[in-house]
């Protein structure tokens, strides 16, 4: 790997990646501004305002300046960190989008692990057995989960589990009564009880997806001639599907990890909301009922900042496995 | 070499989650409680409740931590002097018509230990009556005129004029703050100083932490001098959607949920489950739908088709309320006389509501000039159809319900209606910007009845429809005053009848709270007022 | 270049296609005609009984005010299913647009258009529907195809210009080009039906998620407004009864399932017939 290609590379990768993300940032802020409606008229409740009023509330927010000026505070204050102030609970958005994102990422993370370790296993498991009865059961099984609304799913499960059978909690983060005082492990469990169904719903799409990556990819690397040659050699075939040919197939599945980004995000907007789970999701939701705009504007930016780089990881990622992804 | 294949994190996976699943025996929690409820307490202090904080979340909140002079005793009447009972005040006496004397109950105490005294009481009138900290307050306070102190115990109140909620006035709207720990800030820093955080007030419970939009945690008040509290351990959990509340309830996860909202099949469900019972509670509410009189698209003109009294009075007689009623909240709705909810005592001795009577309401739409001509099923006039805008907020179960039913009902008297469910803001919005035709309101009220002069009266506050009429002005003020009749009831039928006979709404639900709570708690009262305020009286079956 | 009807033809031969393309023409017919023998979806025969489970006469049940589940799931389907189509259609049609535009003209148009397309994609589709819908008080069906057709072009367009470089790079364009034919004579006649196989894949595999999409925006609030019934709004509406009369929930939710996973199956079938290595 020749360091000053690979730094070249990765700069311009670095550049597109920075455009993409303030291409983004201008398309939200016009598509803002162009909504119909006065943003003053939420702030005020509905109450008529003087005119007087009205004078004071533009300046303070700014809509007395030209859109273009507008935009050019926007982007000083969100380069300082200043995203505004949530309409519906009066605090500053960067400090309410910092208080969900915790939650947010538990629940992420726990659906990136179980892709990584159910997924991908049943995709392997898939290519494996090309064609018999239980790829095509696998298939079926992916399509429909595939085909699932997550809201719903997380209706049925809630319904199901969390009322009729009573095994799991039908919604919430923790345990109100589980004391100040109850250990770090009682608490871990309290939030694994509480974290089951809602990342059981969001998996269940993004799984298929996998599934389906998994699959693909690993049929391919299965029919390359290094395969046959291990197998002729007699290696067991747990041996050859998992040290050969699977670390082969995985890096097209790493790609898709700028994939699932916007599918997790979309989904949990959905999961969170029908949970309970105090995340960025349910902060979202909220937004749009509230109308809430400088928050929902904030959490639009926060998700197209992480799809943006998480693609960019990506890509550095594949490109430090495979230099031949720089020629292209 | 250990073989890694993605089978063993499965296996870890699967293990995890029946032993996850296996833990279902949740440990009981012997003196506490898991109150579900649909609204973030933001600064649960008397005199800061203004504006966006004048919320149930906060007033609900600040009755557990702060104790008025006096509490409206389960009558709910609000004049006179025999409606309360003695909390921070031991008794109550009157020099003369307008001076109420308060003597202080010596064993009361704020939760720092240091005793509850006149200065306090004077302390927290100067913030309610400061127009810069509490208009809102200002204005419910408008007829005292002085609060003093007479010695450590007794305080004065002073009106201006004579009238019968004097009483209700000086204990309901303001709870005592401690004015030791308040006095030597600025008035306006308490918003934001710790004691929004972490008040010290004289009520049955302290705050112990707040996890913002999960739940409230409250510890019992140890020496609460009317009584230590038998439950002591409560959380107020905070879910914004009744749905989730629902669900939280008949999982399992909570004990008691306020209000259970219709379709009735949910209380149906409720009732079926062996450990949760329903407790019935007279509601603030009163829903109607508001016909607005002036021209949506320009209010300087009347209304083009609902300024006409004939068309207003044949929806009202086109309803058949009563099964409406049924049909939404099953036995636990009547159909009110005038903007009346069952917390008002005034609803005692008035008449009963009309029935349907299509007869009259399709002669008056005839007498108006409607009529079918082009057989569309639609009524019009002169080529315009009898069609209206019916708006009200989403968030809302019964009314959307209750929109759809009478919908239908009206599609039968040839009267097209356009629900519009509308997004909670959005729907404000359009309500005190005059933009709708009908808007499908629900207010919640006060128990004094003088609070109908804020939708009623021609320069009223809350009046959407800016609906006017001279005569329904001057009642009202007779009866706030006590004017006139000897019976105070009287008066105010006198305004019922006449907002009635000019039909500016059609009054549709007064409706009780249901609520639901766990059978193993004993002593369960709940006010109309503030659902909670008694839980210092409630304790768990053995 | 491979004739549409032959692609066609070859997803039928496949018993995944021809599962998908006979559950999604079940469904479009029964959005047809069903209404015809159903009672009306908005109907309240008698409000005092509310929600009946399922049962003869209302083999759905019916929903807290009464009224048949069948009937308004089967009128659900004719506004999801005519929002997926036209939507899907219009985004087909300005993602080929913009992937010709790019991929033949080249240069600063296609750069200019290929970092605006990066930009949008930046921001998951919900996202962008959920600030200009937020605006709207009652949102006007024909604007929520628009809208959702109008965010659905950014990956057919790139899919369509990676399309043209190849014929470009084959030199067919050249070819043709050196036969004299105009520029719009090459998109039309040589370009586009090139690409029109991996377009119809493209647009047949997003009315599935098109259906889920505008099921997700009706659950949130904000999608198509009651009274007219669509599956994603009698979710949202079930959900106050989903304790009590979960039938309420099931099967409109199932009717998505059902549909997006016709169209999706059919798409499968599709692509595999357009591109043979990834069967």
């Amino acid at each position: 790997m020749v360091g000053r290609e690979l730094s070249g590379w990765l700069l311009r990768r670095g550049l597109q990646a920075a455009a993409a993300f303030a291409i983004a940032l201008t398309i939200l802020f016009f598509l803002m501004r162009a909504a119909p409606g006065d943003p003053l008229s939420r702030i005020s409740e509905g109450r008529p305002l003087s005119p007087a009023e009205v004078a004071t509330l533009r300046a303070r927010y700014g809509l007395d300046q030209p859109v273009t000026q507008q935009f050019v505070s926007f982007v000083g204050g969100l380069l300082r960190g200043d995203l505004g102030v949530s309409i519906e609970y009066g605090r500053p958005v960067t400090a309410l989008l910092a208080e969900r994102l915790p939650a947010t990422v538990l629940l992420g993370g726990s659906v990136l692990l179980l892709n990584f370790t159910v997924g991908l296993w049943l995709g392997v498991r898939q290519a494996v057995r090309r064609g018999r009865r239980e790829d095509r059961w696998l298939t079926t099984a992916s399509l429909i989960g595939y085909a699932m609304p997550s809201f719903w799913l997380g209706l049925v499960l809630a319904w199901l589990v969390g009322i009729q059978l009573r095994l799991l909690p039908a919604a919430g983060m923790q345990d109100p009564l589980l004391s100040l005082e109850a250990s770090f492990v009682e608490r871990s469990i309290d939030v694994l009880r509480h974290l089951v169904l809602p990342a059981l719903t969001l998996s269940v799409v993004s799984i298929a997806a996998t599934m389906r990556y998994q699959r693909t990819a690993m049929l391919e690397v299965l029919q390359l001639p290094f395969i046959t040659t291990a197998r002729a050699k007699g290696l067991p075939d747990t041996v050859v599907t998992w040290r050969h040919a699977w670390r082969n197939a995985l890096f097209p599945v790493i790609t898709l990890f700028g994939l699932w980004l916007p599918i997790l995000v979309t989904g949990s907007v959905f999961v969170e909301s029908v949970f309970a789970w105090p995340g960025l999701g349910s902060l979202a939701a909220a937004a749009v009922w509230g109308r809430d705009y400088p928050l929902l504007m904030g959490a639009s930016l926060l998700v197209a900042a992480l799809v943006v780089a998480a693609g960019f990881l990506t890509d550095v990622a594949y490109a430090m496995l495979d230099p031949r992804v720089r020629l292209a | 070499m250990t073989r890694w294949t993605p089978r063993t994190p499965l296996a870890a996976l699967v293990a995890l989650f029946s032993l996850v699943t296996g833990v279902t025996g949740q440990s009981k929690h012997e003196n506490s409680i898991v109150i579900l409820t649909g609204q973030q307490p933001t600064a649960p202090i008397p005199t800061l409740m203004e504006g966006q904080a004048a919320s149930a979340g906060n007033l609900e909140l600040a009755d557990q931590l702060f104790l008025r002079l006096a509490g409206l005793g389960p009558t709910l009447l609000t004049a006179g002097d025999r409606g309360f009972v003695p909390l921070l005040a031991r008794s109550w006496t009157r020099r003369d018509s307008l001076t109420l004397v308060f003597d202080l109950d010596p064993r009361a105490r704020w939760q720092d230990g240091v005793p509850v005294t006149a200065r306090d009481v004077v302390f927290t009138f100067e913030r309610a009556r400061n127009p810069a900290i509490a208009p809102r307050l200002v204005a419910l306070l408008r007829h005292i005129t002085s609060v003093t102190a007479e010695g450590e115990r007794r305080v004065v109140f002073r009106y201006s004029r004579a009238y019968p909620e004097q009483l209700y006035d000086a204990t309901f709207h303001a709870a005592p703050l401690p004015a030791h720990l308040l006095d030597s800030m600025p008035p306006e820093g308490v918003a934001r100083s710790s004691f929004v955080s972490q008040p010290v007030g004289s009520g049955p419970y302290r705050l112990v932490r707040n996890v913002p939009g999960q739940f409230v945690e409250l510890g019992a008040n140890e020496r609460f001098f009317l009584g230590k509290p038998s439950i002591t351990r409560v959380i107020l959990r905070i879910a914004s959607d009744p749905d989730a509340r629902l669900n939280l309830l008949l999982s399992g996860q909570a004990d008691a949920m306020d209000n259970v909202v219709p379709p009735l099949d949910n209380m149906r469900r409720i009732q079926a489950d062996p450990t949760l019972r329903l407790v019935p509670v007279p509601s603030n509410t009163v829903g109607f739908l508001l016909f607005n009189q002036k021209d949506p698209g320009n209010p300087s003109q009347p209304h083009p088709i609902l300024s006409d009294i004939r068309v207003r009075r044949a929806i009202t007689l086109g309803l058949d309320r009563q099964l409406l009623v049924r049909a939404v909240f099953g036995p636990y709705a009547e159909v009110p006389y005038g903007p009346v909810s069952p917390i008002l005592w005034i609803r005692h001795g008035a008449p009963t509501a009309e029935r349907q009577n299509l007869g009259e309401a399709r002669r008056l739409l005839a007498q108006a000039g409607w009529s079918d001509s082009d057989g569309d099923g639609v009524l019009d006039r002169n080529g315009v159809s009898l069609r209206l805008g019916l708006v009200l907020p989403t968030t809302s179960a019964i009314r959307r319900q209750m929109a759809l039913l009478v919908q239908e009902q009206l599609r039968q008297l040839g009267i097209d209606i356009d629900v519009q469910r509308l997004e909670f803001p959005v729907w404000i919005e359009r309500r005190s910007g005059g933009k709708f035709d009908v808007d499908l309101a629900a207010t919640v009220q006060d128990p004094s009845p003088s609070g109908l002069s804020q939708g009623w009266t021609c320069s009223g506050g809350s009046n959407a429809a800016k609906y006017c009429n001279p005569r329904v002005d001057s009642l009202i003020e007779r009866a706030v005053l006590g004017l006139g009749k000897p019976d105070p009831r009287q008066a105010w039928t006198d305004v019922l009848r006449q907002i009635e006979a000019d039909a500016p709404a059609v009054f549709l639900y007064a409706p009780s709270y249901v609520y639901a709570v766990k059978r193993r708690f004993r002593n369960v009262t709940i006010s109309p007022a503030s659902p909670w305020q008694l839980l210092r009286e409630w304790s768990v079956a053995n | 270049m491979i004739p549409l009807l032959a692609v066609l033809r070859s997803a039928w031969r496949k018993p995944r296609g021809r599962a998908g393309a006979v559950l999604l023409l079940v469904v479009i017919l029964a959005a047809l005609v069903g209404p015809w023998f159903l009672p009306d979806p908005l109907a309240q025969p008698d409000i005092l009984q509310g929600s009946l489970p399922p049962g003869p006469g209302h083999p759905f049940g019916t929903d807290q005010l009464n009224r048949d589940v069948l009937a308004r799931v089967v009128a659900g389907a004719r506004v999801s299913l005519s929002v997926a189509f036209l939507a899907v259609m219009l985004s087909a049609t300005l993602g080929a647009a913009v992937g010709l535009l790019a991929g033949y003209w080249g240069g600063t148009v296609d750069s200019a258009l290929m970092r605006l397309v990066d930009g949008a994609l930046a921001i998951p589709r919900l996202f962008i529907l959920l600030l200009v819908l937020a605006a709207w008080e009652r949102v006007p069906l024909a604007a929520l195809i628009f809208l959702i057709g109008a965010t659905g072009w950014f990956a057919t367009s790139r899919l369509v210009r990676a399309e043209v470089l190849r014929l470009r790079e084959e030199g067919y364009v050249h070819a043709a080009e050196a036969l004299g034919a105009r520029r719009v004579h090459v998109i039309l006649r040589h370009l586009l039906p090139n690409a029109a196989g991996p377009l119809l894949v493209a647009a047949t595999l997003a009315i599935g998620d098109v259906i889920l999409l505008e099921a997700g925006l009706s659950f949130l609030g904000l999608g198509v407004q009651p009274p007219a019934p669509s599956w994603g709004g009698m979710v949202l509406d079930s959900k106050e009864v989903l304790v009590s009369a979960p039938w309420v929930s099931i099967f409109p939710g199932l009717a998505i399932v059902i549909t997006v996973l016709s169209a999706n199956l059919f798409g499968e079938a599709l692509r595999d017939a357009v591109d043979p290595r990834s069967a």
